[in-house]
């Protein structure tokens, strides 16, 4: 039983290994295509280690290495906790292959726990980047026994179990909500992003109480953070205490709990397996349409209607692409009611900020949300085995991803310039500049989408086995995702500082030319590749 | 019934290696008003010819030329021209049924009027006109191939092109198919489908094609290629 539970790990795994393309196509662009992934994977994996060895040569210069097992175990379990929250659907619940697994004498408990496993097995590189990395800068400083390594290196494969127990968990109760209702989609998207809302504003909250209660404390006495933040999280502190002190049993509790929690959750899960699922796989059919007077749309219009329903029907699509815009929205609501001197030392830790220093940044602190993913990045990616119907219709490639990034503008506009009206409200910024942000705004979508879609066509893979290898692991999106997170909050510094020197409109200004330039340079790209993949 | 070339297929060749070929110097000609029958063993190549007709696959050599148009050269004229029904068809899910039609017929401009009339009259005709307010998700296979069906008449195509058209029909459904495949004959429409269906493709087509291992093996009308036995008989003797 046990090697048969092997044989389906394995075969999910080599079902979306790249290594299995590699060793097995003989498609030289396909190749190719997968060499540059893996090498793009492994630039990222070494950024990620170089991060954590710069933290941890941080903690040792100001002399608390001590303190890294907890942040690594920390950092690990949250990441573990996020990725799988939203991935969650995709890989447990409502997968392509389901019909076809649950034919085969499998257990659903077996089928949902072999899901699970191979999502982590997925995961893992990344942990195992962290780990490994901290172990490296721990070891520099700590000089630990022997022991520790191996005691280390087995923890941190055990860390991300629990939380992604957790995530799946919670998961899994949003799908077994959701199933009841007809529009279950909608209402398991509009789920996750509320839980994503509650854990954000949670943060706040929570980090407001260090801060405010213990201020002092929290900056001087690094161990009074360790206590207070494995009190929250014991898996942390067994798993700094295995480290620190070589104690076998804070390393049997977080390896026992972490089974009994996996058995535990895939027994509750076995039971509804087939039920959940049955649900969404199932679909009402009302059989009650009459033929009625029909409306004509443009083909871009047509094209983004149906992109819009492709959104509206996938959660794990729609929460990932609008959770930025919501949050830019709810965002907006709330700076009309809040002082916003009080937000910037919230957000900025006490610095000397004011509103009239962060004014000139409104434009790109609204993009860094409604920006943040670029439908175009993954769409042309989610037409997988549907891409027949856009290949064997009259329409050029130009059309089909003018009609993506038409889409991309309806969804992305009405929230940024939502965005930047409420925040220029809240900021007092004159008629003149906030005409100008609106401006800048609509440049910076512009270039979001067109960017986006020069990676979405550029990175094109079409065959997949589930979405959320496009919509959460894709090369396109990763490739549009962190350059534009990370040259955003840069660009956010760069033009606060610009403002403190000279006018913030002028920057503003001479920021739009750019966005402007960038956007028309992507666009032509995109235009350039339509001609060359003709097919 | 022919009388001038909608689809020419000359010399085309597909290649997944060196020394692997899909379609290996394919030549055959479908005129208007033919109903031409192609037929083969799986694997034999007929799905990636007709994949290469009607410009989802692209080809090493050879012309393919839809009413004189190249499929190359011109994809868009020729696709202006061609409607395709797959052997699987994998529609937008996230759609229902008349949003799905709305979308082809946005596509190829037909105005409000005039794809509601052939809406209606294809829907009624198979018998799915209840269900075009579902979503495409809860169709059975036979459901989404009368859609995919509607969809490729929609904007009366001069030359139709299907894959395993019959397969997953229910038994009205595919007599309606075939009336409905003879009814654009008489009106000039090309016809040129595959099938494993020997006794249907006899009684259809005016003409047909054999391949085997990616080469036509046999081609012509009907009478030309029985001379008189089944075309079950000629088959298993050619293949």
């Amino acid at each position: 039983m046990r090697s048969k539970n092997i044989i389906l790990l394995k075969t999910l795994w080599q079902s979306t290994s790249q290594f299995n393309i590699l060793r097995h196509s003989k498609d030289k662009s396909k190749r190719g295509k997968v060499i540059g992934n893996l090498v793009g994977m492994a630039v990222l994996y070494i950024m990620l280690m170089a991060f954590c060895i710069a933290t941890c040569i941080g903690y040792g210069e100001m002399g608390i290495i001590s303190e890294a097992p907890v942040l690594c175990a920390l950092t690990i379990s949250v990441l573990a906790l996020i990725l799988t929250f939203f991935k969650t659907n995709g890989y447990l619940f409502n997968f392509k292959e389901y019909d076809m697994l649950m034919a085969l004498p499998f257990e659903a408990k077996t089928v949902a726990a072999c899901k699970f496993l191979y999502m982590y097995l997925k995961s893992l590189p990344w942990y195992l980047c962290i780990s490994v990395a901290m172990l490296v800068g721990y070891a520099v400083y700590e000089k630990p026994a022997v022991l520790v390594y191996p005691i280390w290196i087995v923890l941190a494969l055990i860390l991300p179990i629990i939380p992604m127990l957790a995530a799946a968990f919670i998961g899994f109760l949003i799908a077994k909500v959701s199933s009841g209702f007809k529009k279950k989609n909608i209402v398991q998207s509009l789920l996750l992003i509320a839980i994503t809302m509650v854990a954000i504003f949670s943060r706040f909250f929570i980090e407001s109480m260090f801060r405010n209660g213990k201020v002092e404390e929290v900056l001087t006495n690094y161990s009074a953070l360790t206590d207070r933040v494995s009190g929250y999280y014991p898996p942390a502190k067994w798993f700094a205490n295995a480290v620190n002190n070589a104690s076998w049993l804070d390393f049997l509790l977080l390896v026992g709990v972490s089974a009994i929690l996996f058995e535990l959750i895939f027994i509750a899960v076995g039971r509804s397996y087939r039920k959940l699922n049955s649900s969404f796989k199932s679909h009402a059919a009302g059989r009650k349409y009459r033929m009625g007077a029909q409306r004509q749309r443009g083909v871009l219009n047509a094209i983004a209607f149906k992109e819009f329903k492709r959104m509206t029907g996938s959660s794990t699509y729609m929460v990932n692409t609008i959770i930025g815009d919501i949050i830019l929205l709810i965002g907006g609501i709330i700076v009309l009611f809040i002082n916003v001197d009080d937000l910037i030392k919230t957000i900025t830790y006490d610095s000397p900020l004011t509103k009239e220093m962060i004014c000139p940044a409104i434009p790109l602190i609204a993009y860094f949300m409604s920006g943040m993913v670029a439908t175009t990045a993954c769409t042309p990616s989610l037409e997988g085995k549907n891409y027949w119907i856009l290949q064997s219709l009259p329409i050029t490639k130009k059309d089909i991803y003018r009609g993506k990034m038409l889409f991309n503008m309806y969804l992305e506009v009405p929230f940024t310039v939502f965005g930047i009206i409420c925040f220029s409200i809240s900021a007092r910024a004159s008629f003149i500049s906030t005409v100008l942000y609106l401006i800048f705004g609509l440049a910076l979508c512009m270039f979001s989408t067109a960017w986006g879609c020069v990676c979405g066509v550029k990175h094109i893979k079409l065959e997949w086995e589930n979405e959320v290898e496009v919509v959460k692991q894709g090369t396109a999106l990763t490739l549009y995702l962190l350059p534009n997170m990370f040259v955003t909050m840069i660009l956010i510094g760069l033009i606060v500082f610009l403002g403190t020197k000279m006018s913030g409109d002028l920057v503003v200004t001479i920021l739009t030319v750019i966005a402007l330039a960038l956007a028309l340079l992507s666009y032509m790209r995109v235009m350039k590749l339509a001609e060359k993949n003709r097919y | 019934m022919g009388n001038n070339a909608m689809l020419e297929i000359k010399g085309y060749t597909k290649k997944y290696s060196e020394d692997k070929k899909a379609a290996d110097n394919v030549c055959l000609t479908v005129e208007s008003g033919d109903i031409y029958g192609f037929i083969g063993h799986n694997g034999a190549g007929k799905s990636t010819t007709i994949r290469a007709v009607v410009g989802v696959l692209d080809f090493d050599e050879g012309e393919i030329l839809i009413d004189g148009h190249s499929v190359k050269t011109e994809p868009l004229e020729c696709k202006k021209i061609t409607a395709y029904i797959p052997d699987n068809p994998d529609l937008y899910e996230n759609l229902t049924g008349i949003q799905y039609l709305n979308f082809i017929a946005d596509i190829f401009g037909i105005d409000s009027a005039e794809r509601e009339e052939r809406i209606k009259k294809y829907a009624d005709m198979l018998e799915i006109t209840d269900a075009l307010g579902d979503m495409i998700a809860s169709y059975s296979h036979g459901m989404k191939q009368k859609v995919a069906i509607i969809s490729a008449l929609i904007d009366e195509p001069k030359l139709l092109v299907l894959d395993e058209p019959f397969v997953g029909l229910d038994p009205k459904a595919a007599f309606t198919l075939k009336q409905i495949m003879h009814e654009m004959c008489e009106k000039g429409t090309a016809v040129f489908f595959s099938t494993h269906v020997l006794d249907v493709a006899e009684k259809l087509c005016n003409k047909v094609a054999i391949i085997k291992q990616g080469k036509i093996i046999a081609s012509g009308t009907m009478q030309e290629l029985t001379g008189g036995q089944s075309l079950e008989e000629v088959f298993l003797e050619v293949v």
